[in-house]
């Protein structure tokens, strides 16, 4: 995820997106392309407001009118946030720093989200919470590319999925292809090999 | 009394120029987490530009003012260039080595230029002192006090009321999340190098010209000033560096008047070591984790 | 030899005494500014114990070095709870209040009619203790290289020694190597005491070699330059600070031309330097390749001898 942000650089291969190539560009660039990163451990900035740490995720967008229509929509769709527009984001909450990184990722309006283990160190009543958000945002029509360990959750909200045993993709296809327990066996077991 | 009030106000003045020295500090420290020790020295360089100035071209206080700042710009952009941005994360200390050894060459190459010990520098007031009930009140001082108050209240409201200043505490607050929010973290860090090398040139000429004259000197002990009165006001916070600037020139000022010069420069270092021990993070900074480590 | 060449081995080898001394906080992993205190402490206190009490320079190194290791004990352990930049500030505070102190230092003895003794800035002169007994400087020059390569000797031990591992372990995680059950601030303040040692014998040999020490000498200079020495040399084995000061104080000697110019020169070099080499000239990377180049050349050597005697059955 670091790689596609532009944090890190790939020794081999491309990262493409509707065409443009994004390795080598720097991360301000990527976010420039319509891409967000929530990123893993949600990295909020502590030391700023609640408000701020959105007004950040704007940063790139001119447009005050349509940031300030934006914010309100944020405060709209997660009301903990809301309530809590003024304090420092330090003193959050787990699962309310992972909204707060959520909502500051989509103040840039991107055309793909990127989440990096959103459910993470949570508990599971704010993990489905989470993942409720995750469906809603992606039926209102925002391209979402989950990098997921609880694929069970993960199996739930996605179209389409990626299985990757030590480090490589081993399976690509839809939900239901593929039996969940056999995702879960493969991803955290690996495949049995046939013995000679 | 008197005395202890007298040399509280003559403290508060110098303390302003210190306070002003630590904010430019704590703007790089906070945005790097690495320790530029070429601070004093590019200062030094803006300053002798300005003597030049006024030396042979006999130049107002104002236009002097504008090439200390513009030399110590030219030169803290010069360092960052050189000793902060082509350095990978984790050679924190190989930073800080570098910008010694950036200090040392700036030194020797103000001292090959201008190799007298003492230079000229504009007086900020002509006016004689004037008096407040029992104390006197150098105007040149006020004026100082004045214009490093604004300055510090400009960077304050520059830093929380513009997008620029957002930048920045994103980058203080949270490196990576910075640049995850598209913020061009290597621009916005040269331009804080920029800004907090104009700072301080403003402080050093403030006090340049209260002293009159500038010598070799001065950049370590501007580099040194600067560091004390941060590391006490706190790591990290522009109230801070105005915070520890005066109690730093309350403290010197009245040491210096009961004990001396050498027992002045002590008590600051003894203030500075109780300050570490006891409450590391100073009057208002933020926690010590925040501090520069061998791997950042 | 010449005179002039044993004066500026002479210096390189005192002036490794700090250099090793920076960096054994180096591998502890705190920087400080401020080991130019303890070779300023053990100077004064060497160089009290002969040239006022008239004890043996071998007495009076050591007594140096124990005040110089006191000294140490008494700083490290109200900083055991810094660290990075707050305890590289409070290194460099703790250096200062000592030079200062040493400026208001007073402590005169009349001996053969003569007033001798620490006299704050005018310093301390006549410490002529290997005059007064026939040492000539070659001897000395000996004597100081023996120490040092003890101090290198003891280095290397280190390194494979299990504290090495430790004092490394506390230098990249400090919470981890507590969880481990490494008693932490324990060792830490044991590599305090003994780079407080170290610079302390540096600093004793400094005053017998110069004869004359001054408050003025021991400054945040001496302290940064002792850091960068590491950081130029290589931060990788005990022989990189001291190839720092090779290069360093060699350099100064050899660019005599170009006086005015040395530091804008060398300035500008160890900047270049430090970007393509961050961890110095003999950092890690480059010694673990020597290690394993030896390796292999010993191992081809073993190999080719083995087929020189002809193959054992």
């Amino acid at each position: 995820m670091m790689t596609i942000a532009g944090l890190l650089h790939p020794r081999r291969g491309s990262i493409r997106l509707a065409g443009n190539q994004l390795v080598g560009l720097s991360p301000a660039r990527i976010v420039a392309h319509g891409i967000a990163l929530v990123p893993e451990n949600r990295l909020v900035f502590p030391q700023m407001s609640v408000r701020e740490n959105l007004l950040a995720g704007a940063y790139q967008r001119k447009d005050k009118v349509g940031i300030d229509a934006d914010l309100e929509r944020m405060y709209a769709r997660f009301p903990r946030l809301n309530e809590r527009n003024e304090q420092l984001a330090g003193t959050l909450s787990g699962g309310e720093q992972q909204m707060l990184a959520v909502a500051r990722a989509l103040m840039s309006r991107p055309r793909v989200l990127l989440m990096d283990e959103p459910s993470l160190g949570l508990a599971p009543l704010i993990v489905a919470e989470i993942f409720n958000i995750i469906r809603e945002l992606n039926r209102d029509g925002t391209t979402i590319f989950l990098v997921e360990q609880n694929a069970h959750m993960a199996l739930q909200v996605a179209h389409c999925f990626l299985l990757m045993e030590q480090g490589r993709i081993t399976f690509r296809g839809m939900p239901g292809q593929l039996a969940e327990d056999e995702v879960i066996q493969r991803a955290y077991l690996g495949t049995r090999r046939a013995t000679g | 009394m008197i005395d202890l009030i007298q040399n509280t106000i003559d403290g508060v003045m110098i303390g302003s120029s210190y306070g002003l020295l630590a904010l430019g500090f704590t703007l790089i420290f906070g945005v790097m987490r690495r320790l530029d020790l070429a601070y004093g020295p590019s200062i030094m360089i803006g300053a002798y530009f300005g003597t030049v100035l006024y030396l042979y071209y006999g130049a107002g206080p104002l236009a002097v003012a504008s090439a200390v700042v513009l030399g110590a710009v030219i030169a803290g952009i010069y360092v960052e260039r050189l000793c902060f941005a082509p350095m990978k994360a984790g050679a924190a200390i190989a930073s800080m080595v570098s910008s010694f050894a950036i200090w040392m060459q700036l030194e020797q190459a103000a001292i090959l230029f201008l190799p007298r010990h003492t230079y000229p520098f504009p007086p900020l007031a002509t006016t004689a002192p004037f008096e407040l009930g029992p104390f006197l009140v150098r105007v040149d001082h006020l004026i100082m006090l004045v214009c490093a108050l604004a300055l510090a209240a400009v960077v304050h409201i520059a830093l929380y009321r513009t997008r620029f200043g957002l930048a920045l505490r994103a980058i203080i607050g949270n490196p990576v999340a910075a640049h995850l929010v598209g913020i061009n973290v290597r621009a916005a860090v040269l331009l804080a190098f920029a800004v907090a090398s104009a700072v301080g040139g403003a402080a050093g000429f403030l006090v340049l010209a209260v002293d009159q004259q500038v010598t070799p000197m001065f950049g370590m002990w501007a580099t040194l000033k600067g560091l004390i009165a941060m590391m006490i006001g706190g790591l990290g916070s522009v109230p801070g560096a105005v915070i520890g600037g005066l109690l730093l020139g309350i403290v010197e000022a009245n040491s210096q008047w009961y004990f001396g010069p050498q027992i002045r420069d002590l008590v600051a270092y003894v203030v500075l070591f109780a300050f570490l021990v006891v409450r590391p993070q100073g009057f208002l900074g933020c926690e010590p984790e925040l501090a520069m480590s061998p791997r950042a | 030899m010449d005179d002039y060449l044993i004066g500026v081995l002479s210096n390189i080898g005192v002036i490794s005494f700090v250099a090793l001394s920076a960096y054994l906080l180096l591998l502890t992993g705190e920087i400080s500014f401020g080991q130019q205190a303890f070779f300023a402490i053990g100077a004064y206190a060497a160089g009290i114990a002969t040239a006022l009490w008239g004890w043996s320079l071998a007495a009076a190194l050591v007594w140096g070095a124990a005040v110089s290791g006191a000294a140490a004990l008494l700083v490290g352990v109200p900083t055991l709870r810094l660290h990075g930049l707050y305890f590289a500030i409070a290194t460099l505070a703790f250096a200062e209040m000592v030079r200062i102190l040493f400026e208001l230092f007073r402590y005169q003895i009349s001996i053969d009619g003569e007033l001798t003794g620490p006299n704050g800035t005018d310093g301390f002169r006549n410490i002529r203790y290997i005059f007064d007994h026939n040492i000539d400087a070659f001897q000395f020059l000996l004597l100081i290289y023996s120490l040092l390569a003890a101090a290198v000797l003891g280095f290397m031990l280190l390194e494979r020694s299990r504290l090495g591992v430790v004092f490394r372990m506390i230098g990249q995680d400090e919470t981890l190597a507590e969880l481990q059950g490494i008693p932490v601030a324990r060792r830490r303040v044991l590599a305090a005491v003994i780079a407080g040692t170290l610079a302390g014998i540096g600093g004793g040999l400094y005053a017998h070699l110069t004869t004359y020490v001054e408050p003025r000498t021991f400054d945040i200079m001496l302290g940064v330059h002792s850091l960068a020495y590491g950081l130029i040399g290589g931060l990788g084995t005990a022989l990189g600070p001291l190839l720092g000061v090779l290069i360093d104080i060699g350099l100064l000697e050899s660019i005599r031309a170009l006086a005015g110019y040395r530091m804008i020169i060398f300035g500008g070099l160890v900047a270049l330097l430090l970007i393509v080499r961050p961890r110095g000239l003999l950092d890690e990377m480059v010694v673990h390749k020597i290690g394993w180049g030896w390796q292999r050349v010993s191992l081809w050597v073993r190999r080719s001898s083995l087929k020189s005697t002809g193959k054992s059955a």
